[in-house]
């Protein structure tokens, strides 16, 4: 492969900070995607303590606008690899609401027959290289999806998402070297949350600014409010065009909130309420449905329906799941080998 | 069709031979193997550290960066780990990697990767991806090159579900299994030992498949059964002619893949002759010669005249100096001591 | 960063390390090519100045960590040649008594930790003795001399965020050697793989306080190494150096070749350089640049210098005699120390 170093992408100091509302269909539709990862990630929150769900899940409550605004700018045969945060990417790009719940729940139905659960989701028909229970360990599975993309030369790109925890993996270090002396058409989206587990980002990452880290090797960085779907679109555009225009890579450091603890169970404590009800003032539903108001785009009672539609929608997912049959013993050694 | 040549290396009494064969070196086997493969599919596609325009740092790949270009053989920075990731996911997106590291040791670099990803993925889809690439890696003792630069750690990726792992031992089988590995649309670990790069063997000019998880016998026997992996094989065949002077039978069986391993012709073979001798290159200590004994003796006990030996590499980090590096492993004198003891009921 | 003319004595004493690193290499290829020994091998030579005014600002009790490349640094350190030797040869007087090897030589009476051949190994190594020396509330420093390749292993980036967060006292070396590597005024790295054009980019990004150095000229290694050392001791964090070499011409990929014999009246009589390597040698190599800077500055004649190089080659050649002398390691012995 050609090495060559990016040339410095020019900053654009407005598009950085213009917000661009979509069309009125397109407005919607992100809302939609939202309220449903939302409404997901409550139903399987009160499953998860009410004992229908084994093992742990980890939910992304809070920071719905960066899979909905970043995939609302990828093809199907696009791909993703996210990670131990997923749900929200799954649905984004596309998943079956109602094997997804089935997956989660262990059921035959589910995406992986059962045997992945929360950790371990593929659809492949989405181009979803899976949620992963290793820190960064997608992030090199996009890139090498992006070399085949390439390769291909159809213009599809590669996007991996992952927290401000795997911004200290080594392996992050190298997939963007890699990707960036290959011009792979990749875009990196940290989705920084702010903790790392139970650990406050800034006690385990030096440095100021985690832009930095991508900037090193001259790949485009950005900040994103990961609040704002419509600024995370945007940016997202920028270097998913970049990709697919053979630009080579780009970096979004996208800062967003979880509500929730780092898994269903955590008590939380290293955070204190008040923290968490400021960030709630920037909930990312709240703040598109107000814009959309504002713009005449929607009334509140269109919103409250949007809202009805998918949570039924989840509920129905919740009864197919638990209407699934579990794993029979035989199905133990399916799949072993293709 | 050509008549077929009365076979040279004594392989088994049924061996019809190859056609087209002719004496090549191990290192060539391999490298017609992934020239082939490289010509026959697009997707095949090399990436290592110095596979490119070095050619490999033991003149492995040479003449592939030539013929294919950077595109198809891909120089890597030192990541081993991110760029072994980043194979698993061209083969999940449709590519077929062969990805080399550099030497054996080094597997611990890609472990995550390779275990919690590579393995499990088709797994875990439930077939929707799959991972079809090749981990070839270098290993062997002998060339003093210290305790992490000789190291075989194969029992290691052996133990892990959702892996096949293969150690061919003959140039022939060498280039029968990296093509058999190449079209596997599973991942699989090809060990292959950089002391054997120089043998020479009878080697099909054409396009040669060794069926993954088939083992061969090297040398029909009657007395006693020497199960070898790898450069062991050779071992255990000049073992075997030694102890021919003494009017014993050895018979030497190549597994040629661990996993899967072809448990039939192992216990058949133990069948014939009621005694084991199990040689491995790798650490003795949880090694791959328990896994084949326990598997015998659950298998074939009640035709076992004796006890099954384990032979394996000596449980210590590897020495550098040239006066206790060839402790590590036997030779063919201590190998045919080992049988002869067995054979005359002491330990 | 001051760049201090040095004062006398620590010239000299840079000049004698760098003296007994050179002869000692050459004695090392010598005896390959005698036979003496087998094995990969990696070494030091054109890259003196920089290991040689690094040891120079340590102190006794600092701590170092090496790579393959690490003959220069034990030497230049102190280690003793016949030892260091022996164990080149794998004889059972060797620094590791034959066990280690040309890759993993070290000496921890010298303060060297395990030497590790695996690439970008001794950032890990380096920062954790870094962080035993704060934890231990000493004021020593932890060194970690790796090349540029390194640079391309996440080991060492992870090893760059927790020094800068937990503001260890360790000084990452870089040796860049890479062929083409003409310095920061032209930037870049053609035969590295890596995207940035200035490795001092990636530590930076950390908050790591970063220098650039000639790494032949030993003023400015020394005052490179020297304010890293104090910054260190005063508990500010960690430092990195870039120090740019340029590649010896035997350098090869798996043993290296005798391109060049030192002859030190080179320095001063540019008429004796020949053979295919006179440019490498009139303008690259350190010890003939030192050599004459030396001189030039009035703190040595040229007589003087041609008795500490005559000093230098017979410590090398008793330590050579030694090792050759010295017996193989038992078989008995073979298990030893696996465990402690």
């Amino acid at each position: 492969m050609r090495h060559g170093r990016l040339e410095k992408a020019d900053a654009d100091e407005a598009a950085v900070n213009r917000v661009v509302l979509p069309p009125k269909d397109e407005a919607i539709s992100l809302l939609r995607t939202m309220q449903l990862i939302r409404a997901f990630e409550e139903q399987v929150r009160s499953l998860f303590f009410g004992g229908i769900i084994p093992g742990l899940v980890h939910l992304c409550a809070g920071q719905e606008a960066v899979a909905v605004g970043v995939c609302s700018q990828l093809r199907t045969s696009d791909k993703i690899a996210s990670n131990h945060r997923g749900h929200g990417h799954c649905l984004a790009k596309g998943a079956d609401v109602r094997r997804l719940m089935a997956e989660i729940m262990g059921r035959r139905s589910g995406y992986g027959l059962g045997r992945g659960g929360s950790l371990h989701i593929f659809d492949v028909v989405n181009g979803n290289l899976g949620t992963n229970g290793i820190v960064g360990g997608g992030i090199p599975l996009a890139v090498g999806a992006a070399f085949s993309a390439k390769r291909n030369g159809r213009g599809d790109v590669a996007v991996c998402f992952f927290g401000d925890g795997a911004l200290n993996q080594g392996l992050l270090f190298e997939a963007m070297n890699m990707a960036a002396i290959w011009r792979l058409p990749v875009v990196f989206v940290c989705e920084n949350n702010g903790y790392g587990e139970f650990t406050a980002s800034e006690h385990v990452t030096a440095g100021r600014d985690p832009k930095a880290r991508g900037a090193s090797f001259d790949i485009p960085s950005e900040a994103v409010d990961g609040m704002d779907v419509l600024a995370v679109r945007e940016a997202a555009r920028r270097g998913i065009s970049r990709a697919r225009a053979g630009e080579g890579p780009s970096f979004l450091v996208c800062t967003t909130y979880r509500y929730g603890g780092h898994h269903a169970g955590d008590k939380q404590e290293y955070k204190d309420t008040a923290e968490i009800e400021a960030w709630r003032q920037k909930d990312p539903i709240e703040r598109l449905g107000r814009q959309l108001q504002d713009e005449n785009l929607v009334t509140s009672k269109v919103i409250a329906a949007l809202k009805g539609a998918v949570e039924t929608e989840v509920r129905e997912a919740v009864e197919f799941a638990r209407a699934a049959p579990m794993p029979e013993p035989q199905d133990l050694g399916l799949h072993l080998y293709a | 069709m050509p008549v077929p040549r009365r076979c040279q290396n004594r392989r088994t009494s049924a061996c019809t031979c190859m056609p087209n064969a002719r004496n090549i070196t191990y290192r060539s086997a391999v490298l017609e193997a992934l020239a082939g493969e490289m010509r026959r599919d697009q997707n095949v596609i090399l990436i290592g550290e110095d596979v490119g325009a070095a050619g490999g740092v033991f003149k492995q790949t040479d003449g592939l960066h030539a013929e294919f270009g950077e595109e198809r053989v891909i120089d890597t920075p030192i990541s081993e780990a991110g760029a072994f990731g980043l194979a698993i996911g061209a083969a999940m997106a449709g590519q077929r990697p062969v990805f080399e590291v550099m030497f054996g040791d080094f597997i611990t670099l890609v472990m995550d990767q390779l275990v919690n990803q590579a393995a499990k993925v088709n797994y875990m889809s439930a077939g929707q991806f799959s991972v079809p690439l090749v981990l070839r890696t270098a290993v062997g003792i002998g060339a003093n090159l210290g305790p992490q630069h000789s190291q075989s750690l194969h029992a290691w990726t052996a133990h892990i579900p959702g892996l096949k792992v293969v150690m061919p031992s003959t140039p022939a089988d060498a280039k029968g299994l990296m093509t058999a590995a190449i079209r596997d649309d599973n991942p699989v670990v090809f060990f292959e030992d950089r002391m054997l790069y120089n043998v020479s063997g009878e080697v099909p000019q054409f396009e040669h498949v060794v069926p993954i998880g088939s083992a061969e016998v090297k040398r029909p026997g009657r007395d006693v059964s020497i199960i070898a992996t790898s450069r062991m094989v050779h071992i255990a065949l000049a073992a075997a002619e030694l102890l021919a002077h003494e009017n014993v039978s050895v018979e030497v069986v190549d597994p040629r893949s661990l996993v899967p391993l072809d448990i039939d012709t192992l216990v058949a073979s133990v069948k014939k002759t009621s005694r084991a001798v199990v040689v491995d290159g790798g650490y003795r200590q949880y090694g791959v010669t328990g896994e084949i004994a326990a598997t015998i003796a659950e298998e074939a006990f009640d035709w076992l005249d004796a006890p099954i030996m384990r032979v394996g590499g000596a449980n210590v980090p590897i020495p550098f100096s040239k006066s206790i590096e060839p402790l590590m492993l036997p030779d063919a004198a201590k190998l045919a001591a080992i049988v002869a003891q067995l054979l005359h009921g002491t330990r | 960063m001051k760049v201090s003319p040095l004062d006398r004595k620590t010239s000299l004493s840079i000049f004698d390390r760098m003296l007994m690193m050179r002869y000692f290499e050459e004695a090392v290829l010598r005896l390959h090519q005698e036979r003496q020994f087998a094995s990969h091998f990696h070494l030091y030579i054109g890259q003196e100045a920089t290991g040689a005014a690094v040891l120079e600002a340590l102190g006794d009790k600092d701590l170092i960590c090496t790579t393959h490349r690490n003959h220069g640094h034990l030497i230049g350190r102190g280690s003793d040649p016949g030892q260091t030797m022996a164990e080149i040869l794998g004889r059972s007087s060797g620094l590791n008594r034959g066990r280690g090897g040309t890759l993993h030589a070290s000496d921890p009476s010298r303060g060297f930790l395990s030497t590790s051949a695996i690439v970008g190994g001794c950032a890990g190594l380096a920062t954790g003795a870094a962080f035993g020396i704060k934890t231990k509330r000493e004021s020593n420093v932890a060194v970690g001399f790796f090349g540029d390749g390194s640079l391309e292993e996440g080991l060492v980036i992870e090893s760059f965020n927790i020094a800068a967060l937990w503001k260890l006292p360790v000084i990452y070396v870089c040796e860049n050697n890479s062929a083409g590597a003409m310095g920061p005024q032209q930037g870049g790295y053609p035969t590295a793989i890596t995207a940035t054009d200035s490795f001092t980019r990636l530590p930076a990004a950390y908050g790591i306080h970063c220098v650039k150095v000639d790494g032949a000229d030993i003023a400015a290694v020394y005052a490179a190494a020297t304010e890293a050392t104090q910054r260190c001791r005063a508990g500010q964090g960690p430092a990195f150096i870039e120090a740019f070499t340029v590649r010896w011409p035997g350098s090869s990929p798996l043993w290296p070749e005798p391109a060049t014999v030192t002859d030190l009246n080179e320095a001063w009589d540019p008429a004796r350089l020949k053979g295919p390597h006179v440019a490498w040698l009139r303008d690259h190599d350190p010890l003939l640049r030192t050599a004459r800077d030396i001189v030039a500055h009035g703190y040595v004649s040229q007589d003087e210098v041609m008795a500490h190089d005559k000093d230098a080659r017979a410590r090398v050649e008793a330590g050579a005699a030694f090792a050759i002398e010295s017996p193989m390691p038992l078989s008995e012995t073979a298990h030893e120390h696996v465990f402690a």
